[in-house]
């Protein structure tokens, strides 16, 4: 499914550079009804957002004595305080489990799928097998046990401890977008190669890896973004309060200093921020990494 | 997988069965099981082996220290004695039906409009995939700011529906559809973002040909794209299914469950059990349970998606 | 890259190999320092690591402070206790957390080692010294401030209706009116998190019945949950709560992000029952107004009730004790005979705003932050009849979790005083 969304949605652009007719003969008259419906949806996904960036400029007594929505007393101190109060330790483990979990993932789903297009054995093909029905496993469910394996490792509470389950649930969909990209890769260059003697390393390093980079971007900002978001693995498998990533810290960022919704907000928007750069500079990266979470 | 694409063929590798290929052993382009072994290990071991440890983990006594105590079926036979339960299940079937019947609607209406060329269209749906930059843990929280009674939009907005105290959370009656208010803002950009993609891939040509027939908007809605997106609302419906039955975190974060249990669904139950009260022998009864109606789903999913029988784009065309 | 992850793999096959024989990896064995453990608490350790550090530089058998997080603690102390990877020196809660492990012969009896320095048998106030206290003897020492709940009001609003804070349970009821009337929430309840509705249950539980009806419950006395006393208090609780003392939206509303507090402060509400880190909050929130109008008094009493109304309810302090087979008995009593009633320690206490359950520090409360409030429940704690620990610390997770679930349903009606008996007896 994900492959299938993610090329889909590479096909549809593909479509508009070939400057394909894009109007429906048919939409000539205005659909009323839709673009109602668009309105009020619009409203419902503006007005949070708007109370959260708005909210997340009033200053800590206006937001306390004047009601929401008041606008007025708009400070940018909370993004101080939210910067001060622990933000960036929170932004810095969530960088590092982030980058960590991306190489993890990519380093371990790309030999794979380079096994899985190109081998012949039925282990290989059974292993994949194994794989997609993985797919099927909610973290949730399974969160008591990967505690036990965790303490057993002696890896709680380290930020090691997030990052490995955390790869695991991300390689079925890294495998499958990759084995799709590298399907995508006509046999006649591998077996070039083959012919001029390269072996399956030289293969994999001067073929597979160059031609596979579409795969490994959208993998890349799917397994980042699962990385960045989540919030379960950290919730159980740490404690400190120097280990906190960013979603987990968000969530005791109130009752650590009470009193501060604002604070909270501005600290929500940070949060944001990397994903919205992806979003306005890499929106079709961006788009196609999300939805190759679709099988999540 | 979606669309036109789901269409079985065989697969590609059925043609290039190994070992009628002419004498060509101890050729190494061909990567070996080495390849993949890494990845399979490492993925058997955070997420398959959990899932028998699970099972025997349901079968002890276990507080979360020390070492897990074999008592048998125990747990098992506990489990109608737990007082919490039955609501709890109550809680995520109303939860996961209900995701499902307001989610895919509105997913598949937002799509198939964002799917349209027209210029406005294209800035809107820009504005509408907004929710997907925020993780769940923000939108949890930016919810429950809103919903605050005192200071939060809840104060303002309550009385105009009918709630004039603002006690949205608080409230027995109302706190599971907050939640599903709330996973509803942040999946249905996602869902549509799908619907979109599938939307744009049904050839013009119907369109063309049923409004020649004078077939009106509606009309041709309900008798082209319904039916061309049919296996994309069917894989976007179990993923909704699949993804409300395991949900806890917004759950945790919103209303904690509450208040009382009004809102505690069985994953929640479960992390309660595991990480609040340290019956982690009772969580993994519940742990089972989830697997089990988790892989009923999925392999739905794999069935009606084709997702063994992956086809290149190539092939696609 | 490839090679990397076979670490953990190897490592996991281990662990299946493991299952079922390794005991918890406690950070014991080493015989030549005294293993002391504590819990998790940024501000607290500190200090905690400081005095073991100080203590350590001139000590025969030095300390070794390890610190865990607060729920796991309770499980690991269980299992830890009993094995040799056990602390010598441990913190506990008093009560009856501890008289488990004492029923156990885990604890070690310090009342003839304590005969031996009176000065440190005397240095602690009575109320808090008895939660340490099982049948008699002596088994903990406390070793952090003592935190009683107390009812909070907004002095300006009292003011402005005319009215005195409440003595008795009827005049909370008339107050509830008079503020209802004026469109004031009479009393502030987060009741999103059930541990503040607790509070009013331990309350009332203790006014009508006294200290020895929660006793029971932790005794594992039959029927302790249906003690006249215990129902009634339920009840109490839902005419309350009937009664609009909490408003309406009350469940919506919690304390950790501060909105509670706020509506305190603001004079949206009257009243709020609390722990004494309330303060600490206002003074961190809103000093004018901790300086202008916060009061507090001890929790109204029931008329014909039994309870004390100088008893309290609320964190005692926690406690240090002792292995009974610890090999460093004698080092152990000695590194807290010497700190935990030392000048450095007392200080660093009174320096994070806790009041520490010491004899003879009325000066240096005086002097410290917030002195009027540190001196008055110093005072109050100095007189206490009893003090009975929060509900949910003194059962075990369980059991707690149960409690706060059905605590939350009797304060929305969900539930009859009978069917919450009926629940906890269940749980237990």
């Amino acid at each position: 499914m994900s492959a299938a969304s993610r090329t889909r949605h590479r096909r549809t652009d593909r479509g508009a550079v070939l400057g394909l007719p894009r109007r429906t003969p048919t939409s000539k008259s205005p659909n009323i009804l839709a673009g109602l419906g668009s309105v009020i949806w619009l409203a419902l996904v503006a007005v949070p957002l708007y109370y959260l960036v708005l909210t997340s400029l009033r200053g800590e007594d206006n937001y306390l004595s004047q009601g929401a929505l008041a606008w007025s007393g708009l400070t940018l101190g909370n993004y101080g305080d939210a910067l001060r109060l622990g933000f960036l330790g929170y932004a810095l483990n969530s960088i590092v489990v982030t980058g960590a979990t991306i190489l993890l993932v990519l380093g371990l789903a790309l030999p794979a799928a380079y096994a899985i297009v190109r081998g012949e054995s039925r282990a290989v093909r059974i292993a994949f097998q194994v794989i997609l029905l993985g797919l099927a496993i909610p973290a949730q469910a399974v969160i008591v046990p990967v505690y036990l394996i965790i303490t057993r490792l002696n890896l709680y509470d380290s930020l090691v401890a997030i990052i490995l389950p955390t790869a695991a649930f991300s390689l079925p969909i890294a495998i499958i977008v990759l084995t799709s990209t590298l399907r995508d890769v006509p046999k006649e260059l591998y077996e070039s190669m083959t012919v001029d003697g390269a072996g399956t390393a030289t293969i994999f390093a001067r073929l597979v890896l160059p031609l596979a980079r579409p795969g490994v971007i959208t993998v890349g900002i799917f397994a980042g973004i699962g990385a960045w978001n989540g919030f379960l693995f950290p919730l159980v498998l740490t404690q400190s309060e120097e280990l906190r990533v960013l979603p987990l810290g968000l969530s005791t960022f109130q009752s650590q200093y009470t009193t501060n919704v604002p604070g909270l907000m501005a600290a929500v928007v940070l949060s944001a921020l990397p994903i919205f750069a992806l979003y306005l500079f890499g929106r079709r990266q961006l788009l196609s990494g999300l939805t190759a979470g679709f099988g999540k | 997988m979606i669309g036109s694409t789901l269409e079985r063929r065989p697969a590609r590798r059925a043609d290039s069965s190994a070992p009628r290929r002419p004498g060509r052993a101890g050729r190494t382009d061909r990567p070996g099981i080495l390849w993949a072994a890494p990845a399979l290990l490492f993925f058997g071991v955070f997420a398959l082996f959990p899932i028998v440890l699970v099972a025997w983990l349901s079968l002890t006594e276990w507080s979360g220290l020390g070492d897990p105590v074999f008592v048998g079926l125990d747990n098992w036979l506990a489990l109608p004695q737990d007082p919490e339960a039955p609501g709890a299940v109550w809680s995520t079937v109303r939860l996961t039906v209900l995701c499902w019947a307001v989610q895919t609607p509105l997913a598949l209406l937002l799509g198939v409009w964002a799917a349209g060329q027209q210029r406005n269209r294209a800035v809107l749906s820009a504005l509408f995939f907004l929710p997907l930059l925020l993780s769940t843990a923000a939108i949890a929280l930016l919810g429950h700011s809103m919903f605050d009674p005192n200071f939060g939009l809840a104060e303002v907005v309550g009385p105009l529906v009918g709630v004039p105290d603002g006690n949205f959370l608080g409230n027995s009656d109302l706190a599971l559809y907050m939640v599903i208010g709330v996973l509803t803002w942040q999946f249905v950009p996602f869902h549509a973002l799908i619907y979109q993609a599938a939307a744009r891939q049904i050839p013009r040509m119907l369109y063309e040909a049923a409004a020649i027939d004078g077939a009106g908007r509606f009309r041709r809605f309900l008798s082209i794209t319904l039916p061309q997106l049919r296996h994309t609302i069917v894989a976007s419906s179990v993923l909704i299914l699949v993804g409300s039955l395991t949900y806890f975190e917004t759950v945790l974060l919103l209303t904690g469950g509450g208040p009382g249990t009004a809102s505690r669904v069985l994953p929640l139950h479960m992390y309660i059990q595991g990480f609040r009260a340290f019956e982690m022998g009772d969580a993994s009864v519940l742990a089972v349970l989830l697997v089990a109606v988790g892989t009923l789903l999925s392999v739905l999913v794999v069935r009606v998606t084709g997702y063994s029988r992956m086809t290149s784009e190539r092939e696609g065309l | 890259m490839r090679s990397s992850p076979r670490r953990p793999v190897l490592g996991a096959l281990a662990v299946v190999s493991m299952l079922g024989l390794v005991a918890a990896c406690g950070s014991g064995g080493a015989s030549s320092e005294i293993q002391l453990w504590g819990l998790q608490d940024d501000l607290l350790n500190e200090s905690t690591e400081q005095i073991v550090a100080s203590y350590n530089e001139n000590a025969e058998t030095p300390v070794n402070y390890s610190y865990y997080v607060n729920d796991p603690y309770k499980e690991r102390l269980q299992v830890a206790l009993g094995s040799p990877q056990g602390p010598d020196v441990w913190l506990n809660w008093g009560g009856g957390n501890l008289s488990q492990f004492v029923e156990a012969g885990q604890v070690t009896d310090l009342t003839p080692m304590l005969e031996q320095e009176p000065e440190l048998r005397d240095a602690f106030l009575p109320s808090v010294m008895e939660v340490g206290t099982v049948d008699g003897s002596v088994y903990a020492l406390p070793m952090v401030g003592t935190q009683p709940v107390l009812l909070y009001f907004n002095q300006e609003v009292f003011d402005e209706a005319g009215v005195e804070p409440p003595q008795t349970y009827d005049d909370l009821l008339e107050l509830v009116d008079v503020f209802t009337e004026r469109d004031i929430t009479p009393i502030v309840l987060p009741g999103q998190q059930a541990w503040t509705e607790m509070f009013w249950l331990a309350y009332l539980t203790e006014r009508i019945g006294g200290p020895d009806v929660f006793q029971a419950v932790i005794d594992g006395e039959e029927g302790a949950w249906r003690d006249p006393a215990m129902i009634e208090a339920m009840e109490r609780c839902q005419e309350l709560v009937e009664a609009g003392a909490f408003g309406t939206s009350y469940a919506s509303v919690t304390y950790d992000g501060g909105a509670a507090t706020e509506l305190l402060t603001s004079g949206e509400a009257a009243m709020f029952l609390m722990g004494t880190w309330e303060y600490g909050s206002q003074l961190a929130s809103a000093p004018e107004f901790v300086e202008s109008s916060l009061g507090w008094t001890t929790f109204p009493m029931v008329e014909d009730g039994e309870g004390d109304p100088q008893a309290l309810v609320g964190n005692p302090s926690n406690y240090f004790s002792i292995t009974a087979n610890s090999e460093h008995v004698d080092a152990s009593f000695e590194f807290l005979a010497e700190t935990l009633t030392s000048d450095a320690y007392l200080d660093s206490l009174l320096e994070l705003g806790q009041v520490p359950p010491v004899v003879g520090i009325e000066d240096r409360l005086a002097a410290s932050p917030g002195a009027d409030h540190a001196t008055w429940v110093y005072d109050l704690v100095d007189n206490a009849s009893s003090y009975t620990q929060v509900w949910d610390q003194a059962m075990t997770p369980a059991q707690a979790e149960v409690l706060l679930t059905n605590i939350q349903r009797l304060f929305l009606n969900e539930i009859t005083p009978d069917e919450f008996a009926a629940a906890m007896e269940q749980a237990s």
